[in-house]
């Protein structure tokens, strides 16, 4: 490598001039984006969700076969067809649950994280904007995936004999809750990477949370014969995220099982990701980095 | 301006900066010396807020770092050259950098020029050696065109030629009236950067003044004279306040003579002089006497920590 001697440079923007670097919220945000794209691993996790989405909705729609139990009742078509775009959404979230927890544990492991808060001292804001931006783009990315399936799948849907509303209310709220509980269970990620910062551990976590945690309470009402395990796992990320997905889904207390409504499973997710999110400020706030 | 009060961080019951103060002025290169472990990172990490000081408080051109509106053009901070995610490229590294600052292309491309990183910049960070790390450190200090550089073992991993070039740039930017601020463990790297520097020993600053100074500080003037007339030549320098050590049947080390004084009487009393060395005390021997006892970590055995093999092994890292 060649080396010039040179000088520091004449800054582009010396100091007293009216366009002084300044650091702003937005700048922070734009910041965060750049850091997104930049690294494979977030196009990469994205290309996996969007090609899940689609697999799965094919898969479905290829398979159905209605013949056995005659046509469906309305209801049930239109559930069906909301089911096509989100089927995948259980895998698409394990995806988005890796990818929130390295977008900042990432930083710890490599050591980037001392470089963002040399240049956001204040660290919240820097915790924040990433939060905003990564949260944003996988609701987006979780969208578009969802509704392309829904486009793609659409004309071979009539085929199967399901011919849904795509007007119907419920079916346009489940397709936004589906995007949505992947960017909720994304940040609920990000805020655990936050607080574990070991990439690893955070990871087990997360995921422990979202598939182990369910199947022992599971386990543990069967053997019990009790309900209160079933109830507790209502409120776990995963069966609260999955009420946002769910066809009219409406809250109910049956036989002393809890189940939600897609708005109280978007309330109780939104829930998860206050409180771990604020966790996550205070730790971050205090720690040495 | 870096200005540092009483400042202490401790873990646990291990002190690794214990109550120290000190002040780097604008416009001089001030070097941060001592051995490993000493505690020069974990200051220089206090003073732009990635650790919280346990006492004591650290500011920036009179400010807490963190209370700067645009900290980035206060302070440009190398101090770690592994704070880079390895899957981005130095020029993805640097725009998200400055971003948060509102700098933008222009600048990013400048100070990829001023640290000669045109070739490698859209390169993933991954492949680097640690020079071009460092470069690339270097090139994320100078992003916001800061009145202090921060620059902590800037040669670390540079090739002569880098180490070269990290000097001309430290006292350019002091010219330029910054501040320079950079820490070492190589006392002869110190003595050509620095013009004022702070000795840092198991978290305490033992000294704290111009590198003339350090040097007389604790090593006097000595001044070696070779002459097979040895014995004469003592008697006639004797007197009080004149040291003379003799370690060879021909070799004087004098203390308390100036060495044209001693030619002057050489001369006058016919006395032939083989070698006249003014040993102007090498820094490194200044610095050795000044940390021998705070030498927390000795490498190796007891052997390995004689001042000579110390100096050897500093002197060879200084030129490798």
């Amino acid at each position: 490598m060649s080396t010039t001697i040179t000088s520091a440079g004449t800054p582009t923007d010396p100091a007293g001039s009216s366009r002084r670097a300044t650091l702003t919220f937005g700048g922070v945000l734009r910041s965060e984006w750049i850091k997104l794209r930049t690294v494979r691993s977030t196009v990469w996790c994205y290309a996996i969700i969007l090609l899940l989405t689609v697999a799965f909705g094919l898969l479905l729609t290829a398979t159905f076969n209605s013949r056995g139990i005659g046509p469906l009742p309305d209801d049930g078509q239109q559930a069906f067809a909301l089911q096509v775009t989100t089927l995948s959404i259980g895998f698409s979230q394990l995806v988005a649950s890796v990818l929130g927890v390295l977008v900042i544990s990432g930083e710890y492991g490599t050591g980037m994280i001392r470089s963002t808060f040399t240049a956001v001292p204040k660290r919240i804001p820097a915790l924040l904007a990433k939060a905003i931006v990564f949260g944003l783009i996988t609701f987006v990315v979780g969208l578009v995936s969802i509704v392309l399936t829904a486009l793609i799948t659409a004309p071979i849907l009539p085929g199967v004999g399901i011919e849904p509303d795509f007007g119907d209310s419920q079916y346009l709220l489940g397709l936004g809750g589906g995007a949505l509980s992947l960017a909720l269970v994304g940040l609920m990620s990000l805020a655990i990477g936050a607080i574990v910062r070991n990439s690893a551990a955070a990871i087990a976590t997360s995921l422990g949370l979202l598939l182990v945690v369910p199947t022992v309470l599971q386990i543990l009402a069967s053997v019990t014969q009790t309900t209160w395990g079933l109830n507790v796992a209502t409120f776990l990320p995963g069966s609260a995220s999955q009420a946002l997905y769910s066809y009219g889904a409406e809250g109910s207390v049956i036989n002393g099982v809890v189940s939600l409504s897609s708005l109280e499973g978007g309330l109780v997710m939104m829930a998860w990701v206050l409180a771990l999110t604020v966790v996550a400020a205070l730790l971050i706030k205090r720690r040495d980095v | 301006m870096i200005e540092v009060q009483g400042l202490t961080k401790r873990y646990g019951d291990k002190t690794a900066v214990d109550g120290i103060s000190f002040t780097a002025e604008p416009g001089v290169v001030t070097g941060f010396l001592g051995p490993n472990g000493a505690g020069k990172s974990t200051t220089m990490r206090m003073i732009v807020g990635l650790d919280r000081p346990t006492a004591g408080s650290a500011t920036v051109n009179g400010k807490r770092y963190a209370d700067h509106s645009a900290p980035l053009h206060e302070v440009g901070a190398l101090l770690d050259a592994k704070a880079v995610h390895p899957g981005r490229s130095a020029l993805g590294h640097l725009l998200a950098m400055g971003a948060t600052h509102g700098i933008g292309r222009t600048r990013v491309d400048e100070v990829i020029a001023i640290t000669g990183l045109e070739s490698v910049a859209k390169k993933r960070v991954r492949g680097f050696s640690l020079g071009m790390g460092q470069r690339l450190g270097i090139a994320a200090a100078l992003l916001g065109d800061p009145a202090t550089l921060i620059l902590d073992e800037p040669v670390n991993g540079l090739d002569p030629e880098g180490v070269i070039w990290v000097r001309t740039l430290a006292r350019q930017l002091a010219a330029e009236g910054r501040t320079v601020f950079l820490s070492s463990h190589l006392m002869s790297e110190m003595a050509q950067t620095a013009d004022h520097i702070i000795v840092l020993g198991r978290g305490r600053v033992i000294a704290d003044s111009s590198v003339g100074e350090i040097i007389a500080l604790s090593s006097g003037t000595a001044v070696r004279v070779r002459t097979p007339d040895a014995d004469r030549f003592a008697s006639l320098i004797a007197a009080p306040g004149v040291t003379i050590t003799r370690s060879e049947s021909d070799l004087l080390v004098v203390n308390g003579v100036p060495a044209p004084r001693l030619g002057e009487l050489a001369s006058s009393n016919g006395v032939i002089l083989h070698e006249l060395t003014p040993a102007a005390g090498t820094l490194e021997d200044a610095y050795l006497t000044l940390t021998q006892d705070e030498v927390e970590y000795h490498a190796g055995g007891p052997g390995a920590a004689t001042p000579a093999a110390a100096t050897a092994a500093m002197t060879e890292g200084a030129t490798r």
